[in-house]
């Protein structure tokens, strides 16, 4: 009975220890300025965007973004701890406050960005996934019109044999659909021959590509059936360390409209300095405006990430870009100048 | 020929013309698979030989071993398992010291308490955190940790269950069919999941212990059982013997119904422990970098994609091996276990 009733206590005051945490309120971006290091979480098992080397290191698109916060955060690009998560571990990692934040290929949606979901907050998309096609170099195929009537392989019971429906229909197309119940097996029945093209995300297409004996000899199309836009996430209670987040990413893409990058940054610095008309310049690099400050951050962040990873483009052609091992034309994540989705809002 | 022939082999020589060349029938079906077996063989030898490519294993061996522990603390982990199969060796064929070998017990427990120290660092080595342990290091770890936790537990909740106290013995069959009712892996996400969301924001327990915690509560379950099949296989005129000459309750434990239930359980915790390694894989699927997880960590980098069957190959055999290891002490344990009772 003693017993019974000490467990009863312990509870209760279990209970009460968590009423009173939850009322703290303090900023996570303070804690990890404390921690002086950055717990990110990962996938880990995604060819190019986050993956173990033989060196045990940690690389990819992912994690190029974690080591952008980690430098705009701390001032150091390096003092991060990767936490390889599952799907399934992902958000409660990050409601528990075992992460910081998550840079694990996560799609952005309505539900898990609302309170009444998930309760996180999204920063700016990294990367738009969406479904591709696949198909050989020398058949000549460029677009979807060029595959009409052809056979198309797609995995069965998914959305993505939905969506290539879709397309074709409102195209008004006809196609043949090759079903197989998973992706190795589309893969098997695409190399065998058996369709003209394969059907899948465009960044699962560049991870079976780059497994291919001839990679160079299979292209993946332009065209994108559905949208699957991939952005870093955290808690949706914690404004201070999205808004940070938020405009971390924005300066890798505003770097890139600019024309800053790695290599020139200290250059732009000194001409920002040595110039006072350039406004805009100055307001970016911190020297002018003291915008980092509004943000919880250092006013010349956005030099510190630049310095660390370079620009959007940068990160990109270095993990995805055509000479990488997982190449993905970069089609909607351009420049919206040149025809893509990114933009970044004006730093002012 | 004679001298093959013996009672026990069925498969002699004689025996073989007779019962697989004895009729048309029975040759063909034997050439068959006499066919079928060297094909596969010829096939799976030559894959291993010539087709497969073993760079994806050979050039992150330090994967495989330690993770993504810092590389100029390597030789920690590698100490620890070296010592750990040193001392294998030893027990099954080192000299027969008798001072040795009485606190061998001691010395096996003691590499427990010395591998988290060389892991966790401290008093004059780096501290390392457990995020970066990894590959068969950490696979050893939670098979080790949770197995040496389960056993006294599972001693306790046995002992318990046998108590004429009725909340005590109620509470550990609850327990006991509680946890044999839920399936491994929803422990596991019970530990991963659920208890950081029960705990207050500052008690942060590590992923590594809490996967120990989920495995330590589902095994002792297990062992009380195991346990309790040996304290009811002890006759009860043994108890009623140690009372009359005066033993009270805690060393009739002690002396008579501990050791002899252990001897009896041997053999099935044995196929606990062996099966508690071969679960850690699990943590694979929860985010646990041990020796599979590694495996499809390194699947993911785009210089090996595809080379699934080389890792997973590997992985199997490097699986093999550890049990294997666990099994034949077992066994000389079991050995030591009977002849130590014949010198009674």
């Amino acid at each position: 009975m003693r017993r019974l009733v000490s467990v009863i206590v312990g509870l209760a005051a279990l209970s009460a220890g968590c009423a009173t945490t939850n009322q703290d309120n303090s900023s996570r971006l303070n804690l990890i300025k404390n921690r002086n290091e950055l717990i990110c979480g990962v996938s880990g098992k995604i060819p190019g965007f986050s993956f173990l080397k033989s060196d045990g290191t940690y690389q990819g698109l992912d994690v190029d973004i974690c080591k952008a916060f980690a430098a705009a955060i701390i001032g150091d690009s390096e003092k991060i701890q990767y936490r390889p998560l599952t799907a399934a571990e992902r958000f409660t990692a990050i409601k528990t406050g075992e992460i910081d934040l998550l840079s694990r290929n996560t799609t952005f949606t309505l539900s898990r960005d609302s309170s009444g979901g998930n309760g996180l907050t999204f920063a700016p998309v990294v990367f738009h996934d969406g479904q591709g096609l696949m198909v050989k170099k020398e058949s000549e195929i460029s677009s979807l019109k060029d595959l009409a009537n052809k056979s198309i392989c797609v995995g069965s019971g998914t959305t993505t044999e939905q969506n290539i429906n879709d397309a074709f229909e409102s195209a008004s197309l006809p196609y043949t659909p090759i079903k197989y119940q998973d992706l190795n097996q589309v893969v098997a029945g695409y190399l065998q021959g058996r369709c003209s093209a394969m059907t899948s995300d465009r960044s699962q297409l560049a991870a079976a590509r780059s497994g291919f004996k001839n990679p160079k000899e299979h292209i993946i199309l332009d065209d994108v059936l559905s949208k699957e836009p991939l952005a870093p996430a955290s808690d949706g209670q914690d404004q201070k360390l999205a808004d940070a987040m938020r405009w971390v990413v924005y300066s890798l893409i505003s770097a890139e409209e600019q024309g800053i990058t790695k290599s020139n940054i200290d250059k732009k610095v000194q001409i920002a300095k040595n110039n006072p008309q350039l406004k805009p310049l100055r307001r970016f690099l911190g020297i002018d405006g003291g915008l980092g400050e509004k943000i919880g951050l250092s006013n010349d962040f956005v030099v510190k990430v630049i310095k660390s990873t370079g620009n959007y483009g940068e990160i990109y052609e270095r993990h995805l870009g055509q000479n990488s091992e997982v190449p993905i034309p970069r089609g909607q994540n351009e420049l919206y100048k040149k025809g893509g989705v990114h933009i970044s809002p004006p730093f002012n | 020929m004679l001298k093959l022939y013996t009672i026990s082999s069925t498969i002699s020589f004689k025996n073989a013309r007779k019962t697989l060349f004895s009729n048309s029938f029975n040759t063909i079906i034997t050439l068959l698979i006499i066919l079928f077996i060297s094909v596969a063989c010829f096939n799976t030898f030559e894959w291993l030989i010539f087709k497969a490519n073993w760079k994806v294993v050979i050039s992150n061996l330090p994967l495989y071993a330690f993770g993504s522990f810092p590389a100029n603390e390597q030789w920690r982990p590698a100490t620890w398992i070296i010592s750990l199969l040193s001392l294998s060796i030893f027990t099954l064929w080192g000299p027969e010291w008798k001072w040795l070998r009485k606190n061998l017990l001691i010395v096996w427990v003691g590499t427990i308490p010395l591998g988290l120290y060389l892991l966790y660092g401290g008093l004059g080595l780096s501290p390392i955190m457990s995020r970066q342990w990894g590959g068969l290091t950490l696979t050893i770890l939670l098979t080790v940790c949770s197995s040496l936790l389960s056993l006294p537990i599972g001693i306790v909740l046995a002992l318990c269950r046998q108590s004429s106290l009725p909340m005590v013995q109620k509470l550990s069959s609850i327990f006991i069919d509680v946890m044999r009712a839920i399936p491994l892996i929803a422990v596991l996400f019970f530990g991963q999941l659920l208890i950081p969301l029960f705990l207050p924001v500052e008690i942060e327990i590590d992923r590594v212990w809490r996967a120990i915690f989920a495995f330590t509560l589902f095994v002792s379950a297990y062992i009380a059982e195991d346990i309790r099949g040996g304290l009811q296989s002890i006759p009860n005129t043994q108890i009623e013997a140690a009372n009359s000459l005066g033993l009270n309750q805690y060393q009739i434990i002690q002396y008579i119904l501990i050791p002899q239930a252990l001897r009896i359980a041997l053999p099935a915790l044995t196929n606990q422990s062996i099966g508690l390694f071969q679960n850690t894989s699990l943590m694979a699927i929860l985010g646990l970098v041990e020796l599979l997880g590694i495996g499809r960590s390194i699947l993911a980098n785009p210089e090996f994609i595809g080379q699934y069957i080389e890792v997973y190959v590997w992985l199997a055999c490097v699986y093999w091996i550890v049990c294997t290891i666990m099994a034949v002490l077992a066994r000389h344990l079991e050995q030591r276990m009977t002849i130590n009772q014949a010198n009674f």
